[in-house]
């Protein structure tokens, strides 16, 4: 049950199963694309209603991670990553409040899932080394060296501890609610189990930050002082 | 065997429980202090407050995580 192995698979493309978390995540992608086209396909000089809504979601998402990454430079070149790790692991918590999640098929939250927060983790895992290396060159390996050279064994093992910290904190927290909750809608399914799904909201945004500001210290760590 | 299990699931939340609340009741405590003392940073610390406390948390659904495997096991 806990690792997701012993449920049947939806259906099969040749020989990959595919599970219910997948298709919930491709749903997610699909809301997050279709909405995302919606309020950019007429932008107007003023903005009204969605682009004015995804304008001011944007600059929040640039004066926030942007502002921690510490330069300009880089606050162009990796706000949209962080933003976008931001916005999905956002839309796919709230997944789960869409009423049904859980007994129909493909209506779960992704993140409740270790594999797909695991993914997440994974890219920011590589986009570490790769902005290390982009950013200062060779010079990057110089912080596996420091303080000193007998700290290489620990920096090393920190870069693998973060990974595995980022992926369990967002699985444990949204398959922790789910399972809570559905045990309160086993022991008394009429309203008992809305105050949990009200801060289920709360666990849901703050998750998504969480993720997203760890990401953004990591990357903060390797850009920097600017050019 | 089983009983072992389920003690085992009982004290991985207990014990989880117990540090994570204290910790918990510390930051949110120094928090109230600091909002008291100087209202005017009310917003900003309510918000490292929140990041602090996900992340205190984060120890306390670690055992939980444990508790849902040995559960499991039970079966």
């Amino acid at each position: 049950m806990i690792f997701g192995a012993s449920y049947e698979p939806l259906f099969h493309i040749g020989p990959v199963p595919v599970y219910d978390h997948v298709v919930a995540q491709w749903l997610v992608m699909i809301i997050l694309a279709v909405v995302c086209i919606l309020a950019t396909r007429n932008m107007q000089v003023v903005p009204r209603g969605l682009q004015n809504f995804f304008e001011w979601v944007v600059e929040w998402c640039y004066n926030f991670f942007g502002g921690a990454l510490g330069n300009e430079h880089a606050a162009k070149r990796y706000t949209p990553l962080l933003a976008t790790f931001f916005l999905f692991i956002l839309t796919s918590n709230y997944f789960g409040l869409i009423p049904g999640a859980g007994t129909i098929h493909g209506f779960v939250p992704p993140t409740s899932d270790w594999n797909i927060t695991a993914t997440l983790a994974t890219i920011v895992f590589f986009a570490v080394i790769i902005v290390g290396f982009r950013e200062q060159g060779s010079h990057y390996l110089a912080h596996f060296v420091s303080p000193y050279w007998p700290f290489l064994p620990m920096n090393i093992l920190e870069q693998f501890a973060r990974p595995l910290s980022l992926t369990l904190r967002l699985f444990g927290n949204i398959f922790g609610h789910e399972m809570i909750v559905a045990f309160l809608v086993l022991m008394a399914p009429f309203l008992v189990p809305m105050p949990l799904q009200a801060l289920g909201v709360l666990t849901g945004l703050i998750q998504a930050l969480v993720f997203t500001i760890l990401a953004t210290s990591y990357l903060a760590d390797v850009v920097g002082e600017g050019h | 065997m089983e009983g072992a299990l389920a003690i085992g699931a009982g004290l991985a939340v207990a014990v989880g429980a117990l540090g994570g609340g204290i910790g918990q009741g510390i930051a949110g405590g120094k928090c109230f202090e600091s909002i008291a003392r100087q209202p005017e940073i009310a917003v900003q610390v309510r918000t490292l407050l929140f990041i602090t406390l996900a992340f205190i948390e984060t120890l306390t659904i670690y055992g939980l995580l444990i508790a849902f495997m040995l559960v499991g096991k039970i079966g």
